[in-house]
């Protein structure tokens, strides 16, 4: 059971949908995990549930209805990407579509022999996504971050100077932590790892996670 | 749904699910479009957008009317998830890398989150998480869930300092919260009543 959750701002921000993406895929990997952190996310999906009987009423054109008629028998269109469920099953199932192959067969990029990282693609404007692996037992040198970085641990664990984290926490550090994290001797550690863009584009950049902003 | 109750639109979906009844469908479509395109215009749509995904939405109502459990939930909350999840998608569509709304939510479990009160007492409990809210609390809440913006551009937004904005929303969630519980025991109390 998970020890480190994601903070409510968080969820609340998921229950909206409008987290970033590859934000939303990691706390979902989390949610997957965590029945108290699944409770309070159906607590503000009943806060938007309210807020959606709340909305002054628009008015809806005259052939809205019998359009959606016409096409209620249409047979279902193929199945999402998202339902595909490829991947190796080690990865948690948001994520796993993303990461091609299984764990032990990525090509892995180094930094250093105790860390190995692979680059996520996932459509973001705002963050990028890494898996890291850090060989057991292994110490990464001290440093800080310069935005907000997020992990996920998905397998093995780690400990920096005052806690150890386990296979499905969640870890928040800003720019005042500092890290010195470990693997634990018996495995390796992989996790997931959102952080700031080099580039930190808010305003029009930001925008278009809307998709109505076309 | 305005004058529709949690109870009419519960029984709606529900006769949509087992009968595929449609004209439970033109009803529901009648008791809840004007607000589903309303949500979509207060995240950004332009009215014909709206329509297109209020579309999209009602299809989605009837082909996953199986999926609501009013043990889990009110049909409002239901709803909401689902055009919540059509505006993720909405002009996503064909791209690999993209995230749809089916990587972050499955259709499948949440019977844990069940619980055997009836569902219009449960909404009853629960209508009152947005009443119970003051306006300066409800306006930050209600700009994360519709405008999905940071905390820093609410403060831009609004003219106020971050830290302001920041405690208001906390405010607002540690309300949300000794509701919940409260909820929670009143649900305690109705079931030991009922045994
Ligand atoms: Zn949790």
């Amino acid at each position: 059971m998970a020890n480190y959750h994601p903070n409510n701002e968080l969820l609340m921000s998921f229950a909206a949908g409008q987290l970033p993406n590859s934000l939303g895929i990691m706390v979902a990997c989390h949610l997957e995990q965590c029945h108290s952190c699944r409770q309070q996310t159906h607590l503000y999906e009943q806060l938007g549930g309210e807020l959606l009987g709340d909305l002054p009423e628009e008015t809806v054109g005259t052939n809205v209805l019998s359009r959606i008629l016409d096409r209620i028998d249409e047979p279902v269109s193929a199945p999402s990407l998202a339902t595909l469920n490829q991947g190796d099953l080690a990865i948690p199932r948001p994520l796993r579509r993303f990461i091609p192959g299984s764990l032990d067969t990525l090509e892995w990029s180094g930094m250093t022999k105790s860390i190995r990282e692979f680059d996520i693609e996932i459509e973001d404007p705002q963050f990028k996504a890494k898996l890291y692996k850090i060989g057991a037992g292994k110490e990464l040198p001290e440093h800080t971050h310069e935005g907000n970085e997020f992990t996920y641990v998905i397998d093995g664990s780690f400990a920096d100077k005052t806690c150890q984290y386990h296979e499905g926490d969640f870890i928040l550090a800003d720019t005042q932590t500092i890290h010195q994290p470990r693997a634990t001797m018996d495995k390796d550690c992989i996790c997931f790892a959102v952080m700031d863009a080099p580039l930190k584009m808010t305003g029009i950049f930001g925008r278009m996670l809307n998709p109505f902003m076309r | 749904m305005s004058n529709a109750t949690p109870k009419i639109l519960e029984n709606l979906l529900l006769a949509i699910a087992q009968k595929q009844d449609r004209e439970a469908f033109v009803k529901l479509f009648e008791a809840t479009s004007s607000r589903l395109k309303a949500f979509a215009m207060q995240c950004g749509a332009t009215s014909n957008d709206a329509e297109e995904l209020l579309q999209e939405c009602m299809l989605t109502v009837w082909r996953k009317a199986h999926t609501f459990n009013p043990k889990t939930g009110t049909a409002i909350t239901w709803l909401y998830t689902i055009i919540r999840n059509k505006r993720i998608d909405f002009a996503r569509k064909g791209r690999y890398d993209t995230v749809l709304s089916d990587d972050l939510w499955n259709d499948e479990g949440g019977t844990e989150l069940e619980n055997d009160v009836s569902s219009d007492l449960d909404a009853k409990v629960a209508r009152t998480l947005l009443e119970s809210l003051p306006d300066e609390q409800r306006q930050v809440v209600y700009k994360v869930y519709f405008e999905g913006k940071s905390h820093s551009e609410i403060a831009a937004d609004l003219d106020l300092p971050l830290g302001t904005i920041k405690s208001r929303l906390r405010l607002a969630m540690k309300k949300l919260d000794t509701l919940a519980k409260e909820q929670m025991t009143w649900l305690i109390i109705i079931l030991t009543m009922n045994f």
